[in-house]
């Protein structure tokens, strides 16, 4: 029973680094636009993708193409972040979390005019898990977790001590104040979908090299992803790698007590719960 | 005021309009005179997107062949046949839209082909309701189980058949333990008791496993499966789900035999999981009629070499469709449903294997027996098919040949 459990946390540990990448990129958009960008899942794909052409076209290693995937998600989330979404700032966060859902229709179904239905593989050789005791885990997972906890690193350092970094921190705890200060908004709200974004794209490559890619990679996820920054408190950094643990910890040892058919309920038990005892999530500085 | 407030009037006007003509139906009734008059009218509800989609495009082309060589040959009862095709998206709520048009606007006699069981399901009591005829492949055996009136056949084996053939499997093999993976579907228990029912009086334990299959990644699931050291897993989803399985299984150095049923394992399959992933993995599936006249006439009529099971089905349903009209001197659900075993079921009928000569031999005051590209077309008091031929499938250096079991 005790390595049961142990291999259910390592499962879980290593699906919630993955869920924290893009748990973080919605709650970035989310601390600078105050509303709930549901195309993060689009955008998932669109890296999964950048990520698949740097990796088979080019042949790129997966450690040197998910930065593609971050720029390509980045990119194109700032474009059409430009073209719908922010026409729409001024209007509830309701109205921009609907109109970001019809965006991600949008990325979604060009993708698939793009590229197709079908699953596509990346041009990486599977590789047999290590063994460690009793223990199994496999090298894909261990590179995915790796690269997970160096964007999160980076995200962390750059908000730490660049000066856009404090400017946005600045313009998420207090925007008003900021505002006041010549931080100018649009430029804040412009680098926060660029990093959201590109770090769904990474999240959409790392759960894609564990499984295969298709237009609705991202889509199986968002409920996860959704429930990982909820858990951990909207907004909050911090708060959505420990949601992504969280959750992805849940989703697992969920096993030992309920049949596997019911996985998906604990994203939305999670939510259920934190919404009614905190809303604010684990490390959520404000209720929102 | 938000700025989303500010048209809320005009707003309310238009959803209130809007939700006015979406409830019509609804409350003035649309109970079904489908058909009573006017042209006769058949549709393909087929899936041309999702799950489906490798197999719909094709289904409506036998469709559209048939009816085409009837109506050239100057239709049944003095007219000609108009076909209609809808896209259920291999998704139950898209398909009952597109029912509802069939139905309610279109006014067809017949719905053919409708491939997803969870589609099936939700389609078929509008079918019967409205007195519409439903000749299906979707498989779930709970969807023969309802109150259908007899407006449903099918010509894919149901699930605990299925089950059955894959329990077949496991005794070939001298399964000691069979592991059954399978996604939350309509057909999930149908088929799991079909296996025990067949493998546990052999003294083989089956253990069974019901997966989500929205997740992204099943590791825990296959080490619970690892756990339980069984020398044959079945891997009964559908292809993304049974990709990341597969991959998985390789990871993990699972070294048991692994099969699935064919629609899980295609082609596609093979090059999302990895040639490695998929190599030697075995699948199940029904096999059309190959070599009957009527399967060499398909591939003429079609200009193909190879059929696959589901197109050889909708040829056969509009064959049976348009013969059980031609038979009952009628054109609606209710003359499909009443004839369609005597043209189907007799044995000492004359023997047909397509509408044209059927349609003659009904003037020449003939009975007749269909028999198909997909097989015998013999069917059931509750619609089920009653005679089929399964074929064991195995991936050998990325590619599916016949397997001897």
């Amino acid at each position: 029973m005790t390595e049961k459990v142990l291999q259910l946390v390592l499962n879980g540990l290593m699906a919630g680094a993955v869920l924290a990448v893009p748990a973080i990129g919605l709650s970035t958009i989310f601390a600078v636009l105050r509303f709930v960008n549901f195309a993060v899942a689009g955008h998932m794909a669109i890296g999964a993708f950048a990520g698949y052409l740097l990796n088979t076209a080019f042949g790129l290693p997966a450690s040197v193409a998910v930065a593609g995937a971050f720029f390509g998600a980045a990119a194109i989330g700032v474009a059409a972040d430009h073209v719908t979404l922010r026409r729409l700032r001024s209007y509830s966060a309701l109205t921009l979390a609907i109109a970001s859902i019809a965006l991600n229709v949008m990325v979604e179904s060009a993708l698939r005019f793009v590229f197709g239905g079908a699953p596509r593989n990346y041009a990486i050789p599977l590789r047999r898990d290590w063994v460690l005791g009793s223990l199994q885990v496999g090298p894909q997972q261990v590179e995915s977790a790796v690269i997970a906890v160096v964007a999160m690193s980076l995200l962390f350092v750059f908000l730490a001590i660049t000066t856009t970094g404090k400017a946005m921190r600045a313009v998420a705890d207090n925007p008003t104040l900021a505002d006041s200060k010549g931080i100018d908004p649009e430029r804040m709200a412009r680098i926060a979908v660029g990093i959201g974004m590109g770090l769904a794209g990474i999240g959409g490559m790392l759960v894609g090299l564990d499984t295969s890619i298709d237009p609705l990679v991202g889509f199986r996820a968002i409920l996860s992803v959704f429930a990982a920054a909820v858990v951990g408190g909207l907004g909050s950094i911090p708060g959505a790698v420990v949601g992504g643990l969280v959750i992805g910890l849940a989703e697992e040892l969920s096993l030992l007590v309920m049949p596997a058919t019911y996985k998906s309920a604990i994203g939305f038990l999670a939510i259920l719960v934190i919404l009614t005892f905190k809303p604010s999530g684990l490390l959520g500085a404000r209720a929102t | 005021m938000p700025k989303s407030l500010r048209t809320n009037l005009s707003r309310r006007a238009a959803l209130a309009g809007a939700g006015t003509l979406v409830a019509a139906p609804f409350v003035l009734g649309t109970r079904g005179f489908a058909q009573a008059t006017g042209p006769i009218r058949i549709a393909g509800l087929v899936s041309l997107t999702g799950g489906g989609s490798p197999f719909g495009p094709n289904m409506r082309a036998a469709h559209q062949a048939v009816v085409d060589e009837v109506n050239a040959a100057g239709g049944i009862l003095g007219q000609k046949i108009e076909y209609l095709a809808e896209d259920d998206q291999t998704n139950p709520e898209a398909g009952v839209r597109a029912t509802r048009k069939l139905i309610d606007v279109d006014k067809v006699s017949a719905i053919m082909s409708v491939w997803a069981s969870s589609v099936g399901s939700a389609v078929l009591p509008l079918c019967w309701e409205n007195k519409v005829m439903m000749l299906g492949i979707c498989a779930a055996d709970s969807i023969a189980a309802l109150p259908h009136q007899g407006y449903f056949v099918r010509t894919q084996p149901h699930t605990e058949l299925q089950g059955a053939q894959f329990a077949k499997f496991a005794i070939a093999q001298n399964a000691k333990h069979f592991y059954v993976m399978m996604p939350q579907t309509p057909f999930t228990e149908s088929t799991m008791k079909g296996i025990k029912d067949t493998c546990e009086p052999k003294g083989i334990k089956v253990s069974t496993l019901v997966y989500d299959a929205k997740k992204t990644s099943f590791r825990s699931e296959l080490d619970e499966m690892k756990r339980a050291n069984p020398d044959v897993l079945m891997m009964g989803g559908y292809q993304p789900d049974n990709i990341v399985v597969a991959k998985d299984l390789f990871r993990t150095g699972y070294t048991g035999k692994v099969v699935g049923f064919a629609y899980g394992v295609t082609p596609q399959f093979i090059d999302g999981a990895g040639k490695e992933a998929a190599e030697n993995i075995y699948s199940i599936e029904p096999v059309p009629a190959a070599g009957s006249s009527a399967f060499d006439r398909l591939k003429k009529l079609l200009k193909r070499d190879t059929l696959d099971t589901y197109v050889c089905q909708a040829y056969d349903h509009t064959n049976l469709a348009i013969l059980a009209m031609a038979k009952a001197g009628a054109a609606s659900g209710t003359a499909i449903r009443d004839t369609i075993r005597k043209i189907s079921n007799n044995d000492a009928g004359f023997k047909v294997d397509n509408a044209l000569d059927g349609i003659k031999a009904i003037k020449d005051g003939k009975e007749i027996k269909y028999t198909g590209a997909s097989g015998p077309c013999k069917f059931s008091d509750i619609g089920n098919i009653l005679e089929v031929t399964f074929r064991f499938n195995q991936v050998k250096d990325g590619k599916i040949v016949e397997a001897k079991i």
